[in-house]
């Protein structure tokens, strides 16, 4: 079975945790080509410069921080969530299914483990999270500083303007609910009134950072897409089409 | 079959792990003598874990005004003046601390708003005095003494079936048990024991009772010769789940009334208006349970066979925070919405007051070497047990149980056993192996559906009589039931065994509630319906030297004269 | 409504005696909001005394009756009928030994218990303790842990791989005691290290299937991973924690 202990599997488990095996798996490499291509095509048609006043999110402050944006994306508990799921199918789903494609039985206790690490081979880099949310923090002060730029380009509250504002919000929301913050605001905190008629707004802090924490996961992929979305939305201008539609005059 | 067995020796064998049991356990340990704990039951499962209401102390942290006499007069006047007033004087000063003595283990409880440690309104309790944990206390207590039993070096054997206990002399010597999960069967010896196998509740048809509840201590108990007391007494709680059939009986906590829970008729009236202008809906259990029980009986009922309790007044956000379980319970299990639509409850056998009887200071029984403690035990709620209590009783006489067996168990030696006995019991186990046997359950549900029927919440000669002929037809049957199969996690082996056991308190409570012509606290004759003070008395039941059952009757103690003070003088009409 | 009745597969083995498990058919006539324990209770009690199962409370509150479902864990006296159709497949918790049947051996979960080191109140406090209602809550949410086990049965860390993980029923655990506000020891490192808590992979299987709703992931796991890397991973949280010093750290 596979349920057992440190003692009992030592050999195993050494054998299993020396190298992060799910690196071999195919899902993986396609995965990292995706995303070098990606990379790659972002430098080749950069768009470094603001158009019509509005900046790419992207390249806020410059791409040169992408790496970080990226790093604090791929360490968040949200993302791990579904990348370890769906990229190296560990698991492959949450229902414990006994029967095979074919419809054969599968019994219980039968099933073979795959090689598994978790996050402690090369996944433990993931506990670094918490120095890519405070890059993450340093970062964020640009994109309000890239909505006073928007608006100030001529006056006019336009459709960029307003996709820009979500985008930021996102973002912001994004950060603050994150793990980390929720832990470093109060989450490490047992006795907030210690003693008992201490007042403590910590707890009160935490409490809020924990419901905004519940839609963590939501915030996560809201402000991926409208990255992408931004992005493409910016290019789209950038190549002369009338979509940064005036709403009013500020 | 197997004929062989494993002996394992201690100075303590605890029998139970509820919360009576590890307490005596820890109490053991806490001595420095060696400890066995068995149960039938997964370690932690013990039917305590269903117990929600919290557990009664006298801190006066809510209401300052309460202190152990106040107490004591509710558990005597609760009681309707048959308890031990040691036992009761005993509870009501010991409660606090084991409270304490609990959140020192690492128990929480909820608080009140300068941190001490909260406590609720139950029924006829003069004051506030319920420490709980949301509506899961008896989870939280199991667990905490769990945790405490595994990080210490007390032995215990789950999932083991004893199914009698050794008795050389007048002594308790060692017990046999079958290890389900195996098959292989014990034989424990041990200096002294303890029984803390809970009640019986599972005699019934209709009960909130957990399956292990089927009088098994009572049973080897009075087979080795120990008193019984009281066994008429059963509780009724007022409000059990009525419908879907599969969870019948299963408890409608009384905090739902406590919350301002209100019990309607299919008329619509609020019947607890009639029957206690005064307290209504949250007047001592007995009262209740047996207005709703009328009003059903007089075709005042639903469909099911129940009467409404309606809460939907209080509003949604309200319930859903102070009765989160019952809602939950409500929408998974009836598919009722209770923030919209009314409960269907009926009363459900809840509790044992009577069981073995005990000496209040020692736990002792009349057999030497064996204490017993918990629900099993009898003396301290008399005719009727206030909420809460229970709770109480088992942690304060679970760990008196304890520390009185391991002293005796320090005093003396290893009881020598005969091999012809042990042979003899495994010879009783084996015996139920056979093709031709009747299933038991089928004689299981005729008993429980017999006293459901025949020995409810009211009673009267006639159908007790009939009860009677009931029991010792199914007494015969109970010769010819069987199963198949190997040892090992056979169920219909269980229901053999268990049915033996039920029968025997079957048979107590029936002949008991027969001799005792008055009604009093839980035990109501309609055609004795008035309190008698002649009955100022325990009934007690033991085995007989020609192997039938045998009944006496005997005075309660009489309290020293200041107690007296603390307790309202009895009425008679 | 008597005569509907439901199909009832069961996985039935004996390891000791049986070469391999196999699924028996059962027909159980169907009662009004019945449950799937009533149903197999029904042909333990009817058709097949020796089928093996363990159940004790039927209200949901002792965690005895896990099993498969359908191919999901569950309680067996809390998943209604009605909610899953009419057939119904039933097997036991494959990330347990089995014993029997439906029967698994979950006796290793006391072993892993009594590794966790078990609450322990800061020194020096006054009696009686002071607790600000407020700062039970944190820790009550695990004390609602019935102990059922499907948490570990799901978690596909338990179930598949051999691995020094505890497992989520007893980072629960842990971390009842780890926030309970009296308590004066921080198991996060230890849990880490000898616990395997790395090998959780925050995939939170196990926060779908608990009966009690906990957040198993969320407010346990991720918690004590977030503390275990102020100990052993973070050099300035290391060297925070190192200048105050106040908790007992275990190992
Ligand atoms: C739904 C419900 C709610 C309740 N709420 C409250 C409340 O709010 N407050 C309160 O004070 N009380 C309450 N009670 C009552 C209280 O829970 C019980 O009376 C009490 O828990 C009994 O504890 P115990 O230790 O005596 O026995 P139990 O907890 O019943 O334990 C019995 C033990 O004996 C073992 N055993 C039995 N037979 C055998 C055998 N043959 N061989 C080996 N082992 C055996 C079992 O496995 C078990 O471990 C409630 C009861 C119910 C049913
Ligand atoms: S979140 Fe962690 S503990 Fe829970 S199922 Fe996934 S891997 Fe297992
Ligand atoms: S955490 Fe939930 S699923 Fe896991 S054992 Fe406890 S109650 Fe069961
Ligand atoms: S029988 Fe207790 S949880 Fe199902």
């Amino acid at each position: 079975m596979a349920f057992s202990t440190k003692e009992e599997n030592d050999s195993k488990f050494q054998k299993i945790t020396r190298f992060p095996r799910e690196l071999g798996e195919l899902r993986f490499w396609s995965f990292v080509l995706v995303t070098v291509l990606a990379i790659y095509l972002m430098y080749v048609f950069a768009l470094t410069e603001p158009v019509q006043g509005l900046t790419d999110p992207f390249y806020s402050p410059t791409i040169l921080v992408l790496p970080l944006v990226a790093g604090f994306r791929a360490t968040c508990y949200a993302y791990r969530k579904d990348y370890h799921r769906h990229l190296f199918s560990h698991p492959i789903g949450c229902s414990v299914e006994n029967f095979n494609k074919e419809g054969e039985v599968n019994f219980p206790g039968e099933k073979v483990g795959r090689p598994y690490s978790g996050e402690t081979g090369i996944f433990r880099l993931e506990n670094l999270h918490r120095y890519f949310w405070y890059a993450a923090v340093a970062i964020l002060p640009f994109f309000y500083y890239d909505l006073y730029l928007a608006m100030a380009y001529r006056g006019e509250f336009t459709l960029g303007v307003l996709l820009l504002i979500l985008n930021t919000l996102w973002v912001t929301l994004y950060t603050f609910s994150c793990h980390f913050f929720r832990h470093l605001a109060g989450g490490n905190v047992d006795c907030y009134s210690c003693p008992v008629n201490k007042k403590s707004y910590r707890r009160t802090i935490f409490n809020r950072i924990s419901k905004l924490n519940g839609h963590h996961e939501m915030f996560a992929w809201i402000s991926l897409a409208s990255f992408f979305l931004v992005d493409l939305y910016i290019r789209g201008v950038a190549a002369g089409l009338p979509i940064n539609i005036l709403l009013f005059r500020l | 079959m197997p004929e062989d067995y494993e002996t394992v020796e201690s100075d303590v064998l605890v029998i139970g792990a509820g919360g009576a049991g590890l307490r005596a356990a820890i109490a053991v340990n806490d001595s420095g003598q060696k400890v066995i704990v068995v149960s039938k039951s997964l370690l932690g499962k013990a039917h305590t874990v269903m117990a929600e209401g919290g557990m009664a102390a006298s801190l006066g942290n809510v209401d300052p005004q309460d202190n152990w006499t106040v107490h004591y007069g509710d558990i005597i006047e609760e009681g309707v003046y048959i308890s031990s007033w040691k036992m009761a004087e005993i509870l009501a000063k010991e409660a606090p601390s084991r409270v304490l003595e609990l959140e020192s283990y690492g128990a929480l409880f909820d608080r009140t708003p300068d941190g001490r440690i909260m406590q609720r309104a139950f029924g006829a309790h003069t004051y506030r005095r319920l420490a709980h944990l949301g509506d899961r206390t008896g989870l939280e207590i199991i667990k905490t003494l769990e945790h405490q039993v595994i990080h210490r070096d007390i032995t215990f054997y789950d999932e083991m079936y004893i199914t009698n206990l050794i008795k050389e002399g007048n002594r308790i010597v060692g017990a046999v048990g079958i290890k389900m999960n195996t098959g292989k069967i014990f034989l424990f010896k041990a200096k002294a024991f303890v029984i803390a196998t809970g009640g019986s509740g599972r005699v019934f048809k209709i009960t909130s009772n957990s399956w292990e509840s089927t009088g098994d201590g009572i049973g080897m108990a009075y087979r080795a010769g120990v008193k019984l007391r009281d066994m008429e007494m059963i509780q009724f709680h007022p409000t059990g789940m009525v419908y879907p059939p599969g969870v019948r009986g299963l408890l409608v906590t009384e905090g739902v009334r406590g919350e301002g829970g209100i019990l309607l008729n299919t008329k619509g009236e609020r019947f607890m208006l009639r029957y206690s202008p005064e307290k209504k809906e949250l007047d001592a259990r007995d009262v209740v349970a047996r207005a709703n029980y009328r009003e059903i009986l007089e075709g005042r009922g639903t469909e099911h066979g129940g009467v409404y309790l309606d809460i939907t007044h209080k509003g949604s956000d309200f319930i859903k925070h102070k009765l989160p379980a019952m809602y939950q319970q409500f929408m998974e299990f009836a598919g009722v919405d209770i923030t919209k639509e009314k409960m269907e409850v009926a009363p459900t056998v809840h509790y044992m007051m009577g069981g073995i009887e005990v000496e209040a200071e020692t736990e002792r029984t009349n057999v030497e070497n064996l204490f017993a403690a918990g629900e099993v035990a009898s003396g301290l709620h008399g005719a009727n047990r206030l909420g809460g209590n229970s709770l109480s009783d088992i942690l304060v006489f679970g760990k008196i149980a304890g520390e009185n067996a391991a002293i005796i168990a320090k005093n003396s030696d290893m009881g020598k056993i005969n091999a012809e006995k042990i042979k003899n019991e495994i010879k009783y186990i084996n015996s139920f192996f056979r093709e031709d046997g009747k299933n038991p359950y089928d004689v299981i549900d005729k008993l429980t559906t017999c006293m459901s029927e025949n020995v409810g919440i009211v009673r009267d000669a006639e159908h007790l009589k009939k009860a009677l002929e009931i029991i010792s037809e199914l007494k015969k049957e109970a010769g010819e039931v069987g199963t198949k199969g190997m040892i090992k996690y056979n169920h219909g082996l269980l229901g053999c065994l268990e049915l033996s056991n039920m029968l025997i308190s079957c048979e107590a409570i029936t002949n008991c509630a027969l001799m005792r012509e008055e009604s009093r606290g839980a035990h109501t004759r309609s055609d004795f319906p008035k309190k008698d003070k002649e009955w100022i008395r325990n009934i007690i039941t033991e085995l007989g030297e020609d192997g039938n059952m045998k009944f006496g009757v005997k005075p309660v103690d009489e309290m020293p004269g200041e107690y007296k003070n603390y307790v309202k003088p009895e009425v008679y009409s | 409504m008597a005569e509907k009745e439901i199909e009832l597969k069961i996985m039935r083995q004996d390891p000791e005696t049986d070469k391999g498990p196999r699924y028996e058919n059962y027909k159980v006539p169907y009662v009004d909001g019945m449950v799937v324990l009533d149903a197999v209770r029904y042909v333990q009690e009817h058709t097949d005394p020796t089928l093996a199962i363990r159940w004790n409370c039927k209200a949901a509150k002792c965690g005895s009756c896990s099993a498969e479902i359908n191919g999901m864990p569950k309680l067996m006296c809390k998943t209604r009928v009605d909610t899953i159709g009419d057939k119904i497949t039933v097997s036991p918790m494959a990330a347990f030994p089995l014993i029997k049947d439906l029967v698994t051996d979950v006796s290793k979960n006391w072993e892993i218990t009594r590794k966790i080191p078990m609450f322990t109140p800061k020194e020096n406090m006054e009696k009686p303790w002071r607790i600000n209602p407020k700062d039970v809550e944190k820790s009550k949410e695990f004390k609602k842990c019935i102990e059922c086990g499907l948490c570990m049965d799901v978690c596909h860390v338990v179930r598949e791989h051999y691995t020094p993980y505890f497992g989520p029923m007893h980072i629960v655990k842990a971390a009842s005691w780890d926030m309970h506000p009296l308590d004066g020891v921080d198991r996060s490192k230890y849990l880490n290290k000898e616990g395997g808590l790395g090998y959780c992979n925050i995939t939170k299987c196990c926060t779908e299937v608990c009966p009690e709703h906990i957040h198993i992931t969320d407010n346990a796991i991720i918690p004590e991973k977030e503390r275990a890397v102020d100990l052993q991973y973070d050099p300035i949280a290391m060297l925070i924690k190192g200048i105050r010093k106040k908790e007992k750290v275990m190992k």
